[in-house]
């Protein structure tokens, strides 16, 4: 890998995310009815305040003009303005990151920490009953929809069983870290259903394949343990091609906690996104997809150097 | 009981000390902090300029008066209601503009230490007037012609016209202090993050998206009877829920001790939870189903009244577990100037088939009716979201079906919402609206009625309803909301449906909690509630 | 006992492609179980009217209030309208398949259609077209679907506009790849030697044979396309009542589900079991079609 394949990769991303930035604009402003339109008919705003709003917000200028000004302030690094709280979007954003990025983040790990050894558990033992109730229970999780589950477990540990909190992300006035940690139990167990059940599916067919390969049946036949050929040998390979799925995951889960989000009334970007939508509260929605476009194809970027990393034979161009 | 009975034989002495004993656990005890859920991410805590009725806003900032529990005004901030009786109103120019004067309450200060004077009341209009200030409500600020201080203590309103609503506007939102946003943008100032107030709270903490605490205002000028210093509570917190549902697990498990507007279908497994009491508040709130006027066949009266007959009300009330009543007129049966001989579209199905028969609209071969190729097929939008508001939808939606109407639901939520029921982009439309104490009902069926999103104009009403906006006089003014109501009813304008009753879920620890029925809402006198250990 | 007893004797012989096909497919279990259920499913919703007296929107007065429990009027119970809860998840299977699957095939088509000119015509309708999926693919799905879905309050159809619109990217991959792969194939060049136009090699010689990558990824988005429906209702942005969609009907559940959790039970079980025929299939269609993998 050289320098130049970084090189030449960064600047990739630049036109790709001027791409996203002006279809997402265009979905945005080509959309019936403005953020102002509320006002219109409302005799305590005059028209003279009505125009200057227009005019302090830009909306009076024609598109184009509104979306250079946009990606001026984006490259300026405050985004533009909330029309709802009127604080930079930088700031609105920001003060949600936290919260998304513990949920997020812990969903990740949880989904790691359980797929993985699922998945090679899985491969090793093709053919078991235990693989055979892992290959159920992951299309279980794949199918199922997670508001479901989450009203369900919510129902069960909250309201029955009264073992965790139904929702939000501290006790008011507590905040230790236990008091966090059993917040944080549903949700991110619900939110990590779906990639667990996705990744061991992932993980046990690269593991599959990877075992079968000629290099796995020379360790075998140079007569090392099992363990050491499965965990030494095959793992290292089999995962490479995971790393793909899971890192595109991770950014999905940054961006998309929505429903989850809803459901336990986690104050993250989910949230933020939904209220900004029924605000219509267009700076805000911009940044908060461009954010999320912005960690898809970053962690694509990662995964590609990765791979770069590992596999000697891709180069760029 | 038990224990009365098995000491009867010290008598007097027993129940004495029963009676003490009783007395002192019912004593009001300072301290404590009540959790509240709050169904709306809050979006700014400047009561004029949020989207939202002031909740947090109503314990923090006061105005001069206020609506109490049964929706009359008393004193807050001024030491007295002014009337024409005790001088407070002076009618003027032959009765034709009107001077109020308010006393205010000496040794109120601001939660900061700053005095409250007569400045911050004039200032409190100006700023709300001002045309920069982009607020979601300036009523009451055009009918004022200019406020004068004779004296700190003393504000003289002068008012360009008769306005019997005044209490319900400007000065009963709250007041803003002047000392320290004289010469701030209030569109962008701190204040919205942080209001100053003279209320018995102060907003510690706002983490958005998720709660705003409240703490007591130590220098809150209100003293209960034994001269203790009010409020009793160290704290609400309200916690940001916007999912109903998750607010009653919430309700359920404990974290929060008090919510309102708990969806209908909740109240019975609330009802098993123990510690938790169930309260109706008949807040002043009607449903009613609107008619878009742009839209021809709608035009029709005949068109109306079918639907009108068509609409069965009980069914609506009995869906929604008993607790909406259905009603007759926009005008709540509570006010005094409540018309009860108007003519009732009750539930006639048969009726509702003849009017349409007789209008022309021909039952086709898709069950829908049309005249003229023109198909009796509408547009119904409600607030999506609004649980009771969408299961009453469907009621309606159904009742249409039966006479060969169709109705497709087109609900919209935030800002899409509104800006469709302003604009009255709908053919139909159900919701409902929430008052003041004193109504002004030229603000939705007046031509130039800001909330007039139906596009009715009748130049009679808006005659009726301005002189009524006139009229201090409370038989003239019920003489004319009368006939406001007559009209209202024979035009079939708007359809009155039910009530809207909002159910609170609170913790029976809480005392002295009356709830609220005005858009004041509940929070309006905190000051002396208080919990039971 | 030998395996291939199991495989019914109607089917063609294992020496025929297509018998191939079939024999390795029936030999899924799972798959072929999905079909089973899928194909029932798709019975029931058709056979809806006949299989209960009742209309999805027909309300009972004298059941209002409050949801009552199944009983041999009424199998799934009734919702607080007096709705025939039963009736309603039939009819909602109507629109949630419809969803599914017509997004689906929109996906697909598309994506076949981007994939096969890119791939086939290279120079620069290639990179024009793959830096657009790229685009596409670089923005967040769910909360573009949402987004949409909220700006623009969908019906049906915009809805399998909006889901499939935006789920065309990785079929438009797949067949690109393929036709890349194929459209030096020595066939393609024999063909194109004899004369053949530039429609009839893409779409008579070279798209037959990526229809198999493209069948498993249709079939898996009809089970995305299911779930993304649900989860749209769900947060108020699908298709709105009366209409029931198996979403919109666990949306309507969630007040009532301490009290009457089989409202969201039924609409929640078969939004499951689906889904999870659809995932059955596709994997049995994927080992059939594809015995690399």
């Amino acid at each position: 890998m050289s320098v130049r394949f970084v090189f030449l990769r960064v600047l990739g991303i630049l036109p790709l995310l001027l791409g996203v930035s002006l279809i997402l604009f265009a979905v945005l402003h080509l959309a019936p009815g403005g953020p102002l339109d509320v006002y219109a008919d409302n005799p305590s705003v005059s028209q003279e305040a009505l125009r200057e709003m227009k005019v302090a917000l830009g909306l009076d200028k024609p598109l184009p003009i509104q979306y250079l000004a946009w990606v001026g302030a984006f490259m300026r690094g405050q985004w533009g303005y909330s029309y709802r709280t009127g604080d930079p979007v930088v700031q609105d954003i920001a003060s949600r990151i936290p919260a998304t990025l513990a949920l997020g983040g812990t969903a990740f790990l949880l989904s790691l920490l359980i797929a993985i050894p699922l998945g090679i558990l899985s491969a090793v033992r093709r053919y078991s009953a235990l693989d055979h109730a892992v290959t159920f229970t992951s299309f279980l999780g794949i199918s199922m929809p997670v508001f479901w589950l989450a009203l369900m477990l919510q129902l069960l540990f909250a309201v029955y069983l009264h073992w965790l909190p139904s929702a939000g992300m501290v006790t008011i006035g507590d905040g230790s870290l236990v008091d966090r940690l059993k917040h944080l139990a549903l949700p991110a167990s619900i939110l990590a259903v779906a990639s667990v059940a996705g990744w061991s599916r992932y993980v046990r067919s690269s593991m599959t394949d990877i075992l079968s390969q000629d290099f796995v049946r020379t360790a075998r036949a140079k007569g090392l343990s099992e363990r050491i050929v499965i965990y030494r040998h095959a793992l290292r390979n089999a995962l490479i091609p995971v790393i793909t799925v899971v890192a595109l995951d991770f950014a999905t889960i940054l961006s998309g906690a929505v429903i989850t989000e809803t459901i336990f009334a986690w104050p993250g970007m989910g949230r933020l996104f939904i209220d900004s939508m029924n605000g219509r509260d267009y700076p805000v929605l911009m940044g908060l997809m461009m954010l999320g476009s912005f960690a898809l194809v970053l962690t694509n970027f990662l995964t590609d150097l990765i791979y770069a990393l590992v596999d000697p034979r891709i180069s760029y161009g | 009981m038990g224990i009365l009975m098995q000491y009867r034989p010290m008598g007097g002495l027993l129940v004495g000390a029963l009676i003490l004993l009783g007395g002192i656990s019912l004593a009001q005890e300072k301290g404590g902090t009540l959790t509240v859920a709050l169904g709306y991410d809050i979006d700014t805590l400047n009561v004029y300029s949020t989207g939202y009725l002031g909740d947090v806003q109503a314990a923090v900032a006061e105005g001069l008066l206020a609506p109490d529990a049964k929706a009359q005004y008393v004193p807050v901030l001024a030491t007295e209601v002014p009337t024409l009786k005790n001088g407070g109103i002076k009618l003027t120019d032959g009765g034709q503009k009107m001077v109020i004067t308010y006393h205010l309450r000496p040794g109120v200060k601001w939660s900061d230490g700053q005095p409250f004077t007569c400045d911050d009341v004039t200032f409190t209009w100006e700023a709300v007037k001002n045309p920069k200030f982009i607020a979601e409500s300036k009523d009451g600020t055009e009918d004022v012609d200019h406020i004068e201080c004779p004296n700190s203590q003393t504000a003289v309103v002068y008012y360009k016209h008769v306005a019997p609503d005044f209490a319900s506007t400007l000065f009963t939102f709250g007041i803003l202090p002047k000392h320290t946003l004289e010469g701030k943008d209030l569109n962008t100032d701190s204040y919205n993050q942080k209001p100053l107030g003279t209320g018995p709270f102060v907003v510690s903490d706002w983490a958005k998206g998720q709660y705003v605490i409240t703490k007591r205002n130590p220098l809150y000028w209100r003293k209960d009877a034994s001269g203790q210093q009010l409020p009793y509570l160290d704290s609400i917190i309200f916690k940001i829920i916007p999912d109903a549902n998750t607010a009653v697990t919430q309700l359920k498990s404990g974290e929060v001790q008090m919510a309102y507007n708990v969806p209908y279908s909740q109240v019975e497994s609330l009802k098993q939870v123990a510690g938790l009491k169930i309260l109706k508040n008949r807040i002043l709130s009607w449903q009613h189903l609107d008619f878009n006027f742009r839209n021809p066949v709608l035009q029709d009266i005949n068109v109306r009244k079918a639907i009108a007959y068509a609409i069965n009300k009980e069914a609506i009330s009995k869906a929604l577990g008993g607790f909406p009543e259905a009603i007759d007129s926009v005008v709540l049966p509570v006010f005094p100037f409540y018309n009860p001989n108007l003519p009732k579209y009750t539930y006639d199905p048969a009726k509702a088939k003849q009017l349409l028969d007789a209008a022309g609209y021909t039952l086709g071969s898709d069950g829908i009716r049309a005249k003229g190729g023109k198909r009796l097929s509408f547009k119904i939008m409600s607030q999506s979201g609004r649980t009771n508001d969408e299961v009453a939808q469907q009621v309606i939606i159904a009742n249409l079906k039966d006479i060969g109407i169709e109705a497709m639901p087109d609900n919209k939520a935030g800002v899409a919402f509104r800006e469709a029921r302003y604009k009255g982009n709908y053919d139909l439309f159900y919701s409902g609206w929430i008052t003041s104490a004193d109504p002004n009902y030229c603000v939705f069926f007046c031509s130039d009625g800001p909330n007039n999103g139906q596009g009715y104009s009748n130049p009679k009403l808006d005659t009726i309803l301005k002189q009524a906006q006139n009229t201090i006089d409370p038989d003239k003014r019920k003489e004319l909301l009368f006939q406001f109501q007559d009209i209202l009813a024979n035009d079939a304008v708007s359809l009155p449906i039910t009530t809207n009753p909002s159910i609170i879920a609170v913790t029976d620890k809480l005392q002295n909690f009356v709830p609220n029925p005005t858009n004041m809402t509940n929070f309006v006198d905190t000051s002396r509630w208080w919990l039971k250990r | 006992m030998d395996k291939s007893q199991s495989i019914p004797r109607w089917l063609p012989r294992r020496e025929s492609f297509l018998g191939q096909v079939l024999h390795r497919f029936f030999k899924h279990k799972l798959a072929v179980a999905g079909l089973g259920i899928l194909v029932l499913l798709g019975l029931v919703s058709i056979l809806a009217p006949v299989l209960t007296p009742y209309g999805y929107d027909q309300q009972n007065v004298a059941l209002m209030g409050q949801p009552r429990s199944p009983s041999s009027q009424h199998w799934m119970g009734t919702d607080e309208l007096g709705r025939d809860s039963f009736t309603r998840v039939l009819y909602g299977a109507r629109v949630s398949l419809r969803v599914g699957l017509l997004s689906a095939l929109v996906a697909t088509l598309l994506g076949t259609l981007v994939g096969a000119l890119a791939g086939f015509y290279g120079h620069w309708v290639d990179p024009l077209l793959m830096r657009f999926t790229d685009v596409m693919l670089s923005i967040p799905l769910l909360p573009l679907v949402i987004l949409l879905s909220g700006i623009l309050h969908p019906s049906v159809a915009l809805l399998v506009g909006i889901i499939g619109g935006l789920g065309w990217m990785s079929t438009a991959r797949i067949v690109r790849g393929q036709f890349l792969k194929l459209r030096s194939a020595e066939y393609v060049e024999a063909i194109r030697a004899l004369g053949g136009s530039n429609n009839r090699i893409m779409f008579r010689h070279i798209l037959p044979n990526t229809v198999g990558p493209i069948v498993v990824a249709t079939t898996l988005s009809v089970g995305n396309a299911i779930l993304l429906e649900s989860a749209l209702s769900f947060l108020g942005l699908g298709v709105q009542p009366p209409t029931p969609t198996w979403g919109n009907l666990l949306n309507a559940a969630q007040g009532w589900l301490s009290q009457a959790p089989w409202l969201a039970l039924f609409p929640g079980l078969f939004i499951l079991i689906t889904v999870l025929a659809i995932n059955f299939l596709g994997d049995g269609l994927r080992d059939a079609l594809d015995p690399r993998l």
